[in-house]
């Protein structure tokens, strides 16, 4: 033993953070060892939500499992439901109507926005400003609404369906939609009085701490992280699917790859989103919305993979299929599993309180990490 | 499509010279470009040169089939839209060795296959459950009753519907 690290085994001591704690937003431990404030070790510690979701995925039909992808990230369910009715479909050859998947289009970006705002104001509330969530759940609300009018739920949607959507979509749909764009839209420039140029906020979260690309090579990171450290990298554009090649949009990057950047990153995501859903809305098709699909459809054997571009980065779903209809192995890939495996190396040597700053930004939904 | 540029065929040719078996696979049917099939003792090197092109690990997991669990590999590229599979058979003794080492975000996946299906990833740094507690150590429940494990030809994609076997690569 060398006297440095027996120096560091007589100061130091452990510290647990979670599984109940407000800042993780979930049931997530890290046991830290610990110097003073400042960390020298963080350990995740994950499973406090596992249900065994890939076991629930190879013991029952293919479409019996739709419901469960929502309950994978509940923050944007409807991503969860997109990639696997996007793997069903890439399976069998069925293709949906072109106005199921621009309806797609339309609900998952209303999804991702609800999503980066719920995001917007639990960080600022772990970085102690109660005001920002009053704003950003008002804004929140609104497309719960609009979302819960057409899939029937405010939080766990279950909407798309193998071939299309599950039921279309109404003039009220559109005109409520078109008036959050506007609202939202107005309320950017608060977002920037109110947190943006907010000196505290800035001095919080600029230059503390930095994501690198090659840090975020190595653990696979992917989503608005990546994207903060300045590589463009969004499945949407990237290995397109669905209808998103037909949309004129941007993928904002930041350029140190501190929290601030990552944050920006997302906040300039929201506007992109709505320049999306506007250009859907104004060019959305007439038709079916559902094509008929067997209920007891065979998956032919064989395995596929579909990647779709969630609110935290890049989902993918394996399925490995041995001709019957119920999948042989589903393997599910969550964004936030690999982007919290950086942890360690992220947060060795920081102050507890930033801590919570990190955590705050890598934008973690447990339930989908334990799955 | 970007499948036969340049760099594409060295990377093939590159993948073959480890040596193992490359087939390009149909993007559109099956979600990915390049289906590699190695042996356990492959692993490292095809992790290592995916590394140098700037790959990155999109996840390590397991199917089990007879007579081996399989492991399974993607990685896909930041620069060019390709998306690789490799396939590695464990060894007899059920293990296989880790690419932690090469990608650390391995290190994760590698510790949940391990609860999931009881693979040992030898050389791997810190081989403790993660998703299950440790007192589940041997549930091993994505492992398959000996009834239903199917093998390899059973979960394959017949060669003769997908166009690309007949293709000059």
């Amino acid at each position: 033993m060398t006297p440095d690290s027996k120096d560091r085994e007589k100061r130091s001591f452990y510290l647990n953070m979670g599984p109940q704690h407000p800042s993780t937003h979930g049931v997530l431990r890290v046991l830290l060892e610990m110097d003073g404030e400042y960390i020298l070790e963080p350990e995740p510690v994950l499973g406090y939500g596992h249900r065994i979701q890939e076991k629930m995925g190879e013991s029952r039909t293919w479409n019996g499992f739709l419901p469960n992808t929502a309950r994978l990230d509940y923050a944007c369910a409807l991503i969860y439901n997109h990639g696997y009715v996007g793997l069903i479909e890439r399976i069998t050859g069925i293709e949906a109507p072109l106005r199921a998947e621009y309806i797609r289009v339309i609900t998952s970006e209303l999804n991702r926005i609800a999503s980066h705002l719920l995001w917007l104001g639990a960080f600022l509330l772990d970085l102690g400003a109660f005001t920002p969530i009053l704003y950003t759940f008002d804004d929140r609300e609104q497309i719960l609404d609009i979302l819960e009018d057409v899939t029937g739920s405010r939080l766990t949607h279950c909407y798309f369906r193998v071939g299309g959507v599950s039921r279309d979509v109404d003039g009220k749909f559109v005109e409520a939609t078109r008036a959050f764009i506007k609202r939202l839209r107005s309320r950017f420039s608060i977002y920037d009085d109110l947190i943006t140029n907010n000196i505290i906020f800035i001095k919080r979260v600029r230059d503390i701490t930095r994501f690198t690309p090659d840090m975020a090579r190595r653990f696979g990171a992917t989503g608005p992280i990546l994207r903060g450290t300045g590589i463009s990298y969004d499945i949407r554009r990237n290995e397109p699917y669905s209808v998103y090649p037909e949309f004129d949009f941007e993928i904002p990057v930041g350029a140190t790859g501190d929290c601030m950047d990552v944050y920006m990153v997302r906040l300039r995501e929201m506007e992109q989103s709505l320049r999306i859903i506007e250009q859907a809305l104004d060019r959305l098709p007439d038709g079916p919305f559902l094509t008929k699909v067997p209920r007891r459809l065979k998956l032919p054997q064989g395995d596929a993979s579909f990647s779709v571009e969630a609110a935290r980065g890049e989902l993918a779903y394996y399925l490995v299929s041995d001709g019957s209809d119920i999948p042989y192995r589903l393997k599910i890939r969550v964004p936030s599993f690999s982007n919290l495996s950086l942890l360690p190396e992220h947060c060795r040597n920081m102050l507890l309180s930033d801590l919570v700053m990190a955590l705050g930004s890598l934008d973690l939904c447990i339930p989908e990490i334990d799955r | 499509m970007i499948l036969k540029s340049d760099s594409m065929n060295k990377l093939i040719n590159d993948l073959r010279n480890l040596p193992a078996t490359v087939n390009e696979v149909d993007y559109r049917k099956r979600g990915y470009h390049l289906e590699v099939e190695l042996t356990s003792g492959q692993v490292h090197e095809f992790a290592s040169l995916l590394r140098d092109l700037g790959f990155y690990l999109v996840f390590v997991s397991a199917v089990h089939t007879a007579p081996a669990i399989q492991i399974i590999y993607q990685f896909a590229g930041y620069c060019r839209p390709c998306r690789i599979v490799g396939r590695a058979p464990v060894a007899a003794d059920g293990s296989i060795p880790t690419i932690s080492d090469i990608f650390d975000g391995a290190n994760w996946h590698e510790r949940e296959t391990k609860d999931m299906f009881g693979v040992i990833f030898t050389g791997h740094p810190y081989m403790q459950p993660l998703l299950l507690p440790e007192e589940g150590a041997d549930l091993k429940p994505l492992l398959k009753r000996d009834d239903a494990v199917k093998t390899m030809d059973k979960i394959r994609r017949p060669a003769a519907p997908d166009r690309e076997q007949g293709k000059d690569l």
